[in-house]
């Protein structure tokens, strides 16, 4: 792979990731929102494929195929089940409005790029120059958590952030060990089943998934 | 081994067998021999102190435990100096009239297996204290005796609310001094190097003084000096009695073993304004304490008072002590630091008694309300006579202990030459007019205690059915009472014995018990003559009387009150709140009674009384101006905080979003 082609791949595949985050937060259809994540997903595995064969990595396209099958398949289609079962299409209306969401999201990623510069440095390596797209990822996906109040969009959330961990190890380490990925995927696989059943419980017990109504604390 | 090892292995394993007895055995069997134990515990740490206080010193008991903090610093070891042996015999002799009184007296949950093995841990805490000869076994042996004797002061929480209420001032008090003495030797270990206390020399300023604030702080929470008294009056009334004793009598005066360790052996001849800050503390504790125990009518409340009042005296001897070393008249300052010692002694003698006395009537009538005792004299004689004895020591009239000590404290004053020094000239007289006022006031406040607890009618039905107590608290009573007169008529060779604590000089025995302050010219006291002459001219009053009696017998003498009906019922009699009442007037500014009349009529005549309801209570002005605001400050905070924890999950995770942020921003900056 010449490094030409190379630069382009990984600002494409970080681009798409960017702007799937950055659409999470305008849209309220969770089906799109869900889409989005599929789309992250193999935006995701496309990233770590062009960086693991880049550094010449043997198992990069397993990695890849792991992280496609994971991110971008069985953890949306597990989404998508739960958010069936609870028979919700829309997030719920939020407490602020799309407008400042969209301008937060906006300057939580300028911060990313501030705070990733010493990490970039003047390193000419394209996989480092994307680096503060892995940072906002985290902190958008922190963001949705924020803002978001159906149990569903949380975990929608919490998997952007998760996205945003990945993107950043497999930029700053060109390529994961298999095994490293194949732990993290597994974790985060059985969080996402354990809530989804949560979620649906929760909708059949008090007819909705608003966390902002679990405000009881018990000891 | 010498003597004094082996005290300190005797005290250890007598300690042992009573903890071991009192988890393993039950019943009666289990106070008979648990409490022997802690008896023997007792006796060997004062015989362990009287053999450190005749000039026997220890090889020095090495503990060995494997600290990890300890690390590189001295070893943990036990041997005690001659001043700390003498507050092992102090502490000694209490903990084993306490424990004594204890065999017979403790029952309910102050009997458990818990309340004997707290009390054997505290009363080894306690010995253990003076003993320690290096700062991280001196903490450790003060924590042991700070445990122990909250496990004690809990015993009884399950029966009565006010238990916890003073449990939790007690343990917070409690810790607040323990982080006050922690930083204290933190930066004296630090200045040192060294954890033992034959390191921490030579330190200077302003460590030195930084290290006296915090540790004098700290003792003076441990020792009940106001305004970290407010443990005291809780804590003491709602503890078993035998154990009030031991933290009045002997707790207590690890405190002022903390202030002579501090002010004598780490840090000698500091600057003046500590040994002001000492006679200020002192002074104003003793006036305080003695005027809330005035008004009391809660005989163990009013006992706690005056526990701080002498605690008071006590360091403002000291604090003289120290101000007459600096201006360099080192006669009158030993005598200053000798009137310490044995106050120390003379209070932990007869605040054994008392307390003692007030259990036994505890325990005897279920009462310590002194307005709904009486007549226990002659229910009670043994209780009564030693009460009686221990009044006077509080009283500090003569044949006790409490009149020799307070009159070497006012030799010292008196003898001190204020003219060339301005400082002086400012202390001494109004430390003498205190001093003055708190022996005044101490007579009232004593007169009270033993004449309206045991003397006249009965005022409640459980004090005219009251019955002498059990045989080993007799022997409790009757031991600490004998010493309190003991002291107070021989208080020649042990002066002589304190002054090696001190380093004091100047004071001898004359005749076979007097005793002499060389150092302020012809300066005698020898009770025992005096105390012979009194008998011998009063065997002639007696005589004479007798005579006049024979010739004029009695004559029924008839009340003129009587009207004829009832002649005189117990509610006619002065009780403990009317007999304090002009004090409460006098001082009323400082004292902050609550007074309330109620009247009630009959529904159908609104002139005549059906009834009238009095009620007084006196309110602990510290209490009420620093503590009950410093706690609603901090239930404040509490509030604040429990706004930021409302349940919402979006808030705890704006919580650490905003950290993740600050985090990054800093990390970048």
């Amino acid at each position: 792979m010449s490094q030409e082609v190379f630069q382009q791949l990984v600002a494409t595949t970080t681009g798409v990731l960017l702007l799937t985050a950055i659409l999470q937060v305008w849209g309220r259809s969770l089906v799109r929102s869900i889409g989005l994540l599929a789309v992250q997903g193999a935006a995701l595995a496309g990233l770590a494929f062009t960086v693991g064969f880049h550094a010449g990595e043997p198992q990069a396209s397993l990695v890849a195929l792991i992280v496609l099958v994971m991110k971008s398949v069985v953890l949306p289609a597990a989404l998508l089940r739960s958010a069936r079962l609870t028979g919700e299409t829309r997030e719920r209306p939020a407490a602020l409005n799309p407008a400042v969401e969209l301008i937060g999201a906006a300057g939580l990623t300028l911060i990313a790029y501030i705070v990733g510069t010493p990490l970039v440095g003047d390193n000419p390596d394209p996989a480092r120059q994307a680096l503060p797209v892995g940072i906002s990822l985290v902190l958008l996906g922190f963001w949705l958590l924020l803002i978001r109040r159906s149990a569903i969009t949380q975990l929608i959330g919490f998997l952007v952030l998760d996205n945003g961990i990945a993107t950043v190890s497999f930029l700053a380490s060109s390529g994961l060990p298999l095994t490293v990925e194949l732990g993290a995927s597994l974790d985060v696989l059985l969080v996402v089943l354990i809530l989804g059943v949560f979620v649906v419980r929760m909708q059949r017990q008090q007819g909705h998934s608003d966390i902002t109504e679990l405000k009881e604390l018990h000891d | 081994m010498n003597l004094v090892d082996a005290g300190l292995y005797g005290l250890l394993g007598s300690a042992t067998v009573a903890i071991v007895m009192a988890i393993v055995l039950t019943g009666r069997v289990r106070n008979v021999i648990a409490g022997l134990a802690v008896l023997a515990t007792g006796v060997a740490a004062a015989l362990t102190g009287l053999a450190t206080l005749l000039g026997y010193s220890g090889t020095g008991l090495a503990i060995p435990v494997a600290l990890p903090l300890v690390g590189d610093l001295d070893a943990l070891v036990l041997a005690p100096d001659r001043l700390g042996g003498f507050f092992m015999l102090l502490a000694g002799l209490v903990i084993a009239a306490s424990a004594l009184f204890g065999i017979g007296y403790a029952h309910g949950p102050a009997a458990s297996r818990t309340g004997w093995t707290g009390f054997a841990a505290f009363a080894l805490g306690v010995v253990l204290v003076p003993a320690a000869a290096d700062a991280i076994t001196f903490l450790l042996a003060w924590e042991l005796m700070a445990l122990g004797s909250t496990v004690l002061l809990l015993a009884e929480h399950a029966t009565r609310q006010a238990v916890r209420a003073a449990t939790i001032w007690y343990a917070v008090m409690t810790h607040l001094s323990f982080l006050l003495l922690l930083a204290g030797f933190g930066v004296l270990i630090n200045a040192a190097g060294g954890t033992s206390w034959a390191r921490m020399v030579g330190i200077a300023e302003p460590t030195a003084s930084l290290a006296f604030a915090l540790l004098v702080a700290g003792f003076a929470t441990k020792a009940g000096l106001v305004p970290v008294h407010v443990w005291l009056p809780r804590a003491h009334p709602e503890a078993p009695s035998h154990a009030s004793a031991a933290m009045s009598a002997a707790m207590v005066k690890m405190g002022i073993y903390g202030i002579l360790l501090v002010t004598l052996r780490l840090l000698p001849n500091g600057p003046s304004w500590w040994a002001v800050v000492l006679v200020a503390l002192g002074a104003i504790s003793a006036l305080y304490g003695i005027l809330q125990a005035s008004v009391q009518s809660d005989l163990k409340r009013l006992l706690a008072y005056s526990t701080t009042e002498n605690v008071g005296l006590i360091t403002t001897a000291i604090g003289v002590g120290l101000l007459l070393h600096q201006s360099g008249q080192h006669a009158a300052a030993d005598v200053a630091l000798i009137a310490a010692l044995l106050l120390a002694l003379s209070h932990a003698a007869f605040k054994t008694v008392l307390f003692l006395g007030a259990g036994a009537v505890l325990h005897a009538t279920g009462e310590r309300d002194l307005d709904q005792l009486g007549g226990l004299a002659s229910r009670m004689p043994i209780t009564a006579l030693t009460f009686g004895v221990g009044a006077l020591g509080a009283a500090a009239l003569p044949v006790t202990s409490g009149f020799v000590a307070e009159w070497v404290l006012l030799q010292a004053l008196i003898h001190a030459d204020a003219k060339t020094d301005r400082l002086l000239a400012v202390v001494m007289p109004l430390t003498m007019g205190v001093v003055a006022l708190t022996i005044g006031l101490g007579l009232l406040t004593f007169v009270k205690a033993a004449g309206i607890g045991f003397l006249a009618r009965p005022r409640s039905q459980a004090a005219s059915e009251a019955s002498e107590v059990g045989f080993s608290m007799r022997l409790a009573l009757l031991g600490s009472a004998g010493l309190t007169i003991g002291l107070g008529l021989i208080p020649g060779p042990l002066s002589q014995l304190l002054a090696g604590a001190v380093g004091a000089s100047g004071i001898a025995t004359t005749g076979l018990t007097g005793l002499e302050l060389g150092g302020l010219g012809v300066v005698v006291l020898n009770p025992l003559a005096l105390t012979a002459l009194t008998l011998v001219l009063l065997a002639g009053v007696l005589v004479v009387n007798g005579i006049a009696s024979r010739r004029h017998p009695r004559r029924e003498v008839e009340l003129p009150w009587g009207c004829g009906g009832e002649r005189t019922s117990p509610r006619m009699e002065y009780n403990a709140t009317s007999y304090s009442e002009p004090l409460a007037r006098v001082f009323g500014g400082s004292l902050h009674t609550r007074r309330s009349v109620e009247v009630e009529h009959p529904d159908d005549a609104p002139l005549l009384v059906s009834g009238i309801e009095f009620n007084q209570e006196t309110v602990d002005l510290v209490e009420h101006r620093v503590y009950l605001p410093a706690a609603r400050l901090a239930e404040r905070f509490g509030d604040f905080a429990r706004k930021l924890q409302n349940g919402s999950i979006h808030r705890y995770v704006g919580f650490s979003f905003a950290a993740l942020l600050l985090v990054l921003v800093l990390v970048t900056r």
